[in-house]
């Protein structure tokens, strides 16, 4: 295994020395610099030869520093543990690359966002307005440098023309809709009762988180807020936060809060399961099982309380760190809730998942197949049940999970009972890893103090969430970080529902999209605004 | 409270509305309604359409991009008027007050509603971050006036 690894890191050493790129080993993490005219070619075989998970891409402003633009790749090889930050320098006077989107083609969105936010140009591909609201001002880049966190255009939103004529039926879905909580548009064409094309304007959440972290936060308090960009799956986010830096600045956490760590995301991976077969089953219109998800959730609830003291949003992370520890009294109790919940759960899903309507419902809707899962680098539950074989705790292993054994289930049909059969699996294996972890948890301190942060050096984290793999990337600052860029696992995800629901009856629409579990507050953390009051419509992807 | 509030004392009926919130109350208020707290014993019911609703429940900075479908959705909604701030986002912007791409908690939306001549009747605020569940219950009862208000309000603004 040894041998193959470094094996496999010489491959990708001379493949970047053969495209004159500059590379530098650090543990786990390749940092690859190539010019830009290389940079297709490097992605093109990453992706497509080496089969390497993308991950997600980073314009940063480097004026201050060094006078350019630069933009980040991220890539992972699940097998062997290897992180690859594929970075190019860009011109700051004109700033322009060509884009990698012909060749991986979940690219699309984060590179519209990191033209929304910084400026930079691509070229060889469509490009369109994503994140700012419409009316905002040209030429103003909310993530350079220069500009103000609290820069507010005078902006009184006026409302914009929903449809564009056509000849087919359009059905708007939401900004506020019933059967979802997160502000999000989707406007599906449709043909009878077929959908034949979908249409998707999110980034209604976009609040600034990132820039707020590199002006007016410190490193301790970004974890804080990490855990305000989203509400269930909050502690991942602080966690990635905290790991990321960690591994910039080369911190040896405590093993006991790294344990700590586990088990509160766990924790949160159950009650975050629980929730989405509660709505899934109230979207399907099979109350009663939704009533009693949440009702035995709440066990979860009380149960986060004990242990870290909220009910959500935990703040017990720091870097270095976590702030409560899990004395004797407080063990006995969860394993004893958890030995409660688990025979509840699984009396109550049998019932549930065996009820006709819900079975027909569910069976062989939303058909997302393998080929296109890889090709969008889906994420998490949806990614494993279209017979893509990634999991984050085991593939890039953090905090505590490389002491505990689990399975990963995997299912190949790609359908929305799959979908539900991953979280329905996942939640008996959480019961499981939190038992072990509680069994195995070694004494010691849960702080480490005294510690520097160095100026400019880089982290990045994968962390599995509930909903996928979350990454966080990490340039360290004086005093706070100087750029900070999360990628939540709907993001990827998103782009995936064309395929899942076109050619799908309309009415399993809302079942299909509520099936990646959507978190639009994490996915539009950054958003930013559009032109001349024009709105123009954000493409879930083109050339499919 | 007003008398003209009386009417809709039996049973409240909400429109949830999401302004960019981190989704933290939004799920605290899912969870208020299901059997453990079952706020549904107080008659109140999350409805579809602001038009169906006699209070409007408002979490998160709003977001610019979010701020016409918002005000839409006020201007729908029938007489008495009643808007509820959750959480600290909800009721005064929160950590996001100042951010480049929020306007920044209820105040300045009641602003940019007087602008537009849309009027409020009453407006509740559910501190916390993110609001628990029993707040929301107590909230509850404060508007149907089972409970006495305990707190004084002050109103401190420099403008």
């Amino acid at each position: 295994m040894l041998m193959d690894r470094n094996h496999i890191i010489q491959e990708y050493i001379s493949l970047a020395k053969s495209l004159n790129g500059n590379v530098t080993i650090d543990n786990d993490t390749l940092h690859i610099i190539i010019p830009k005219e290389s940079l297709v070619e490097i992605a093109d075989k990453l992706f497509n030869k080496y089969q390497c998970d993308f991950r997600t891409c980073i314009g940063v402003d480097e004026r201050p520093v060094n006078g350019y633009f630069s933009m980040t790749y991220v890539f992972t090889d699940n097998r062997n543990s290897l992180y690859l930050l594929i970075k190019t320098y860009i011109d700051s006077l004109n700033p322009s690359t060509p884009s990698i989107m012909k060749v991986v083609p979940a690219v699309d969105w984060c590179e519209m966002e990191a033209r929304d936010l910084l400026g930079i140009e691509f070229t060889d591909r469509e490009q369109y307005k994503l994140v700012l609201p419409p009316g905002w001002p040209d030429n103003v880049y909310p993530l350079r440098k220069e500009v103000p966190y609290n820069y507010r255009p005078l902006l009184r939103g006026t409302s914009e023309k929903i449809s564009p004529s056509t000849e087919l039926g359009v059905i708007p879905i939401g900004p506020y809709h019933p059967a979802l909580h997160e502000p999000e548009y989707f406007e599906l064409y449709v043909e009878g009762e077929r959908v034949i094309d979908v249409k998707y304007r999110g980034f209604h959440v976009h609040r600034g988180i990132e820039k707020l972290a590199e002006t007016r936060m410190t490193y301790q308090q970004v974890n804080f807020l990490a855990e305000r960009i989203c509400g269930i799956c909050g502690f991942e986010h602080s966690t990635c936060y905290a790991l990321a830096v960690e591994k910039a600045a080369k911190l040896d956490v405590p093993e006991r809060a790294q344990y700590i760590r586990s088990i509160i995301l766990e924790v949160e991976r159950i009650h975050s399961h629980l929730l989405w077969l509660g709505v899934a089953f109230h979207v399907v219109g099979y109350d009663a099982g939704f009533m009693h998800m949440w009702r035995i959730r709440e066990k979860i609830m009380y149960l986060a309380e004990l242990l870290t003291g909220s009910r959500k949003t935990y703040g017990i992370n720091l870097i270095g760190g976590v702030r409560k520890d899990i004395n004797e009294d407080k063990k006995q109790k969860t394993l004893e809730t958890l030995r409660e919940l688990e025979k509840e759960f699984r009396e109550l899903i049998e019932i549930a998942i065996n009820v006709p309507q819900v079975k027909k419902r569910l069976s062989g809707t939303g058909l997302l197949p393998k080929e296109d899962a890889v090709k969008f680098s889906v994420e998490g539950p949806v990614a494993r049940a279209s017979g893509v074989n990634k999991d984050a705790r085991r593939d890039q292993p953090y905090a505590a999970y490389k002491y505990t054994s689990f399975k990963v289930p995997v299912y190949t049909e790609g359908d929305n009972m799959a979908r539900a059969l991953v979280r329905i699996n996942e939640i008996f294996e959480s019961i499981s890893i939190i038992e072990q972890l509680l069994d195995k948890i070694p004494r010691g301190p849960i702080m480490l103090e005294d510690f520097d942060i160095p100026e400019g050096k880089i982290g990045v984290q994968v962390v599995e969430a509930p909903r996928g793999g979350d990454v966080h990337f990490v340039i360290t600052g004086h005093g706070k970080p100087y750029r900070w860029r999360v990628r939540a696992p709907t993001y990827n995800n998103i782009p995936a529902l064309k395929i899942m629901l076109k050619d799908q009856p309309l009415a399993d629409a809302p079942l299909t999209i509520a099936s990646i579990d959507p978190c639009f507050s994490c996915t539009d953390r950054i958003l930013v605004i559009r032109e001349n009051g024009k709105r123009e419509w954000l493409r879930i992807t083109t050339g499919v | 409270m007003p008398s003209k509030l009386e009417s809709i004392k039996k049973s409240i009926w909400v429109f949830h509305l999401n302004t960019g919130s981190c989704n933290a109350c939004d799920i605290e208020i899912l969870d208020a309604l299901t059997p453990f707290h079952d706020a549904e014993r107080f008659g109140v019911k999350l409805v579809g359409t602001p038009r169906h609703a006699d209070a409007i429940l408002l979490t998160g900075p709003t977001t610019l991009e979010a701020l016409p479908k918002v005000i839409n959705a006020i201007e729908a909604s029938p007489r008495p008027r009643i808007l509820i701030a959750l959480g600290s986002c909800g009721s005064s912007g929160g950590i996001w007050h100042d951010t480049y791409s929020t306007i920044g908690g209820v105040n300045s939306l009641l602003k940019i509603l007087k602008e537009r001549g849309v009027d409020v009747d009453a407006i509740y605020y559910i501190p916390g971050c993110p609001v628990r569940p029993e707040a929301v219950l107590y909230a509850i009862a404060l508007i149907k006036g089972i409970v006495e208000k305990r707190v004084k309000s002050v109103v401190l603004n420099a403008e």
